[in-house]
């Protein structure tokens, strides 16, 4: 009763977040000096065309009306324009690119497969790289290789993404030329080609994270290692495997998920420089685009898609407290 | 106001990202060795995808559209030489009649589409008719209130109504009675919503992404954000197209690409990236790391001049509505100022403008109504600020200019020149969406002076006057930024518009140039030039006079 009373909770949490967060962004967008229909209208662009335009996109009413059309849409679908050429966006209709003709949310799905490939494949690196070099520095606290996993962990730290990219892009694709420049294979087209592809990406990321979480885990695991319960352990004359992997990584690993349910849920929404430097057609490209076009419909939709992403994860982080943490288990 | 493969109206950030090109003079705007017919062309592009649909394009005569649409006239290019028209899917350039109100089209015979049927006089009036729909507008508008003013037509997907403006009394023959004479008809027709689209067809609003060819190429494969891929359109009939060598067999357009991979692939210039072109404009960053390669530096080619970047001044605001003060900005400015943040040198920028209309187009005058170094001439500007009642200078300015690229860096050498002749300025940078609101759009925009640039759309001095100086196009989506509004220079673009003699219309057109930078609404301040690299197998890599864009039809392999 109580794990359905949570996960009920969180449901409407999430539901008023994803209103909070459309509300807000509808309202920095659309009520800011601009006119989303000037694309439209075509060139030369006479008043009235740009008042066609704008009724047919459905910008000619009020933006509190056109918010409520938007969320109205969402449940019910849309549809703009009459007779043969109408444009109809069924339920639930996040919106309509009208630069792209596409439907917003049809739009997004199709660049969830990429997003993912590149979040999951680097979230599996840098937590086993990052967690594991934080483990072992912090147990071999003081010796050269704690000073130089640090001193790499501080550069992947301090490294700007576009930068690490560049330079994974220039060093393994241009300069030994073992990996692909850019571009992505579809994991249904050819597994081995997707791999090959995501490999460079993967790494740049997981580099740049790991390093947090190698810095973050030491910090830990050294406050957990001074802990009363680990002299009991040790003292019970537990191995120093089992005093580490079943005691103290336990109480480091709740900090770290935490971190990692926030990153991996941004990731999931789109690695937006790394999709943009290897050429990656995901969510982060989509929006890198949308905002050069200036194509609003998209903007918010990402927007949205990010919120989602992000609290989703977040609550599937607070499930798995319960399996780190006996005490915040759901009975 | 689109950047990408729009490529023209206000040609807003890249052009100036690449205003002047800091390389050297072109050299004719041509590169590349003897192509032969066959291979895989690669176009690399930093745009995430291209649109394809005859009426949402706005993309100019020589590019990728052409691959898949022919249109009833296109354009003949060549470096050093004047932008011709030519006939395309018409036997010729089209018969004027009544004046210049009525114009008669005949196709060729047997030219075909990709699905292997005839192409009909009746395809080009639906595609024309289907622009009208507001689901598939966007694209260049010009004929749309000549065929139908007022625009009251919506389009034949409502009711079927037809335009009743155009005739095709048989398959080949097509009329258009215009609503006004319209000298530059034939031009228009060059424009994408002339390309034929199957009668009844094209309701559907992913159209651009599987469309009907008429051109040499057809599309196998779309997908927005990576890739279009082109292969023969096997009923494209060679003999009958004049301006499509139509070499390479294959054409892959790559979208989303990094530009700065862009040019590192182009600049190794291995495997298939030596068949490969660089559709974004090479950024002077970049042409810097050429300037030191060898290789790179010799397929790297520049146009001659390009986009008129101007300076407008808001002729409804305070001081500047006195037409003596307004000429004081044209001694004011330091254009080699603005040279040298465009290009990093004077000496690698193009020249100076002094005029409103481009070089390349037909009937161009060359002259200079105000005199002085590029430098300016703060002294004069001075005096005549004084002269018009304000010997301190004018104060409380605002400059407004795009927050993107180097904008605020030409905003910044504009402020600067300005200050020396007491002209106090402040910078108001703005991302693109509000900057487009604030100069096209509001009835009463904040500000006195705003940074933009022009490319037309059609080489004729109509599209770089019409545009910028008539009173019809201040705000409500119009491009006149300087707000210009004089009833006689209304009239006199409206009968330059209706003259047919081409020769007789360029006076006229030559004539407003003089008396429209006599009232100074705008200061010319550069004709930016465009750079582009490719690989060492891409050959017919050519710019001609006008537009400043390479011309991808002529583009080969060399074997």
């Amino acid at each position: 009763m109580r794990a359905v009373k949570f996960v009920a909770g969180r449901f409407a949490g999430m539901v008023l977040v994803l209103l909070i967060v459309s509300f807000i962004t509808f309202v920095v967008f659309y009520v800011l000096p601009s006119e989303p229909a000037q694309l439209a209208c075509g060139r030369p662009c006479s008043p009235q065309a740009l008042e066609l335009a704008r009724e047919f996109m459905g910008y000619n009413v009020p933006w509190y009306q056109q918010y409520f059309d938007f969320i109205g849409g969402i449940f019910g679908g849309r549809t703009f324009g009459t007779g043969q050429a109408a444009i109809v966006c069924s339920a639930p209709c996040f919106g309509y690119d009208f630069q792209n003709n596409a439907d917003v949310l049809d739009e997004i799905l199709s660049r969830v497969e990429v997003s993912v490939s590149v979040a999951i494949g680097a979230a599996i690196i840098w937590l086993i790289t990052g967690v594991g070099l934080g483990v072992v520095s912090a147990l071999k606290r003081g010796t050269p290789l704690d000073r130089i996993t640090m001193a790499v962990a501080m550069a992947g730290v301090s490294m700007p993404a576009y930068l690490a990219g560049m330079l994974g892009i220039t060093i393994f694709a241009f300069g030994l030329d073992v990996v692909p420049k850019n571009g992505y294979v579809p994991i249904g087209e050819d597994v081995a080609q997707w791999a090959w592809h995501l490999v460079t990406p993967w790494l740049v990321l997981a580099f740049l994270h790991a390093a947090i979480y190698a810095r973050l885990t030491r910090g830990q695991m050294l406050e957990t290692l001074g802990e009363d319960f680990i002299r009991t352990a040790r003292a019970k004359g537990l191995t120093e495997r089992k005093v580490v992997g079943r005691h103290a990584l336990r109480n480091v690993l709740l900090p770290v998920v935490t971190v990692f349910g926030v990153d991996l849920g941004l990731l999931l929404a789109g690695t937006v420089i790394t999709e943009r430097i290897f050429s990656m057609p995901g969510v982060g490209m989509l929006l890198v685009d949308s905002i050069r076009s200036l194509n609003l419909p998209i903007l918010l939709g990402v927007t949205l898609f990010a919120a989602l992403a992000v609290t989703l994860v977040n609550f599937l982080v607070d499930l798995f407290y319960g399996v780190l943490d006996p005490r915040a288990r759901l009975t | 106001m689109k950047r990408r493969h729009s490529l023209a109206g206000i040609a807003a950030v890249a052009v100036l990202l690449a205003a002047c090109g800091a390389n050297d003079k072109p050299a004719g705007g041509q590169a590349g060795g003897d192509v032969k017919k066959g291979g895989t062309l690669y176009l690399l592009s930093d745009s995430p995808t291209q649109q394809y649909d005859p009426a949402r394009s706005s993309s100019l005569v020589v590019t990728g559209l052409q691959f898949v649409h022919r249109r009833l006239t296109s354009w003949k290019v060549a470096p050093g030489q004047d932008t011709t028209i030519v006939p395309d899917l018409a036997t010729d350039t089209g018969k004027p009649s009544d004046g210049g109100k009525t114009w008669t089209f005949t196709l060729k015979d047997n030219q075909k589409y990709s699905d292997g049927s005839t192409i009909k006089s009746a395809d080009i009036k639906w595609g024309l008719e289907r622009s009208y729909a507001p689901a598939f507008a966007g694209g260049l508008a010009y004929h749309k209130d000549l065929l139908s003013p007022g625009l009251t037509y919506k389009g034949p997907f409502e009711g079927g109504q037809e335009l009743s403006t155009i005739e095709t009394p048989d398959d080949k023959t097509i009329i258009f009675k215009l609503a006004r004479p319209y000298g530059d008809w034939n031009w228009v027709a060059s424009t994408p919503a002339f390309a034929p689209v199957p009668k009844g067809k094209g309701a559907e609003a992913n159209y651009g992404e599987h469309p009907i060819a008429s051109g040499p190429y057809q599309i196998d494969k779309f997908e927005r954000g990576k890739t279009a891929e082109f292969s023969r359109n096997p009923h494209w009939d060679g003999k009958t197209d004049e301006t499509r060598p139509a070499n390479p067999d294959k054409v892959i357009w790559q979208f989303s690409q990094q530009t700065n991979v862009i040019s590192k692939r182009l600049i190794d210039d291995t495997g298939e990236d030596k068949n490969a072109f660089g559709i974004s404009f090479a950024s002077p960053a970049q042409l810097a790391q050429i300037q030191s390669n060898q290789s790179a530096k010799s397929r790297l080619v520049t146009s001659e001049s390009g986009a008129l970047a101007y300076l407008a001044l808001n002729t409804l605001r305070g001081k500047l509505t006195d037409v003596n003060v307004r000429k004081a900005f044209q001694y004011a400015v330091n254009k080699a100022a603005y040279q040298v943040a465009s290009a990093g040198n004077a000496q690698l920028a193009c020249d100076a403008a002094t005029t409103l209309v481009t070089p390349g187009i037909a009937g161009r005058e060359q002259f200079d109504l105000y005199p002085s170094k590029p430098e300016g001439d703060p002294a004069k500007a001075k005096e005549l600020l004084a002269a018009a009642g304000n010997p301190n200078g004018l104060e409380g300015l605002v400059l407004v200019t795009r927050a993107e690229n180097n904008w605020p860096k030409l905003a910044e050498s504009v402020q600067s020149s300005l200050a020396a002749s007491g002209i106090k300025a402040t910078i108001k940078p703005m991302d693109e969406e509000t900057f487009t609101a604030e100069v096209q759009n509001k009835p009463n925009p904040d500000y006195d002076l705003a940074l933009v640039s022009w490319q037309p759309d059609i080489p004729s001095a109509n599209a770089n006057i019409q545009p910028l100086f008539q009173s019809t196009e201040i705000g409500g989506g119009g491009y006149n930024t300087a707000r210009y509004n004089n009833a006689d220079v209304d009239r006199l673009i409206t009968e330059a518009q209706a003259t047919v003699d081409q020769k007789e219309a360029a006076k006229k057109w030559a004539e407003l140039d003089k008396k429209i930078l006599a009232d100074s609404p705008v200061v010319p301040l550069i004709y930016t030039r465009n750079s582009y690299l490719h690989g060492s197998k891409v050959g017919n890599v050519q710019i001609g006079r006008f537009p400043a864009y390479a011309d991808y039809r002529q583009f080969g392999i060399i074997q």
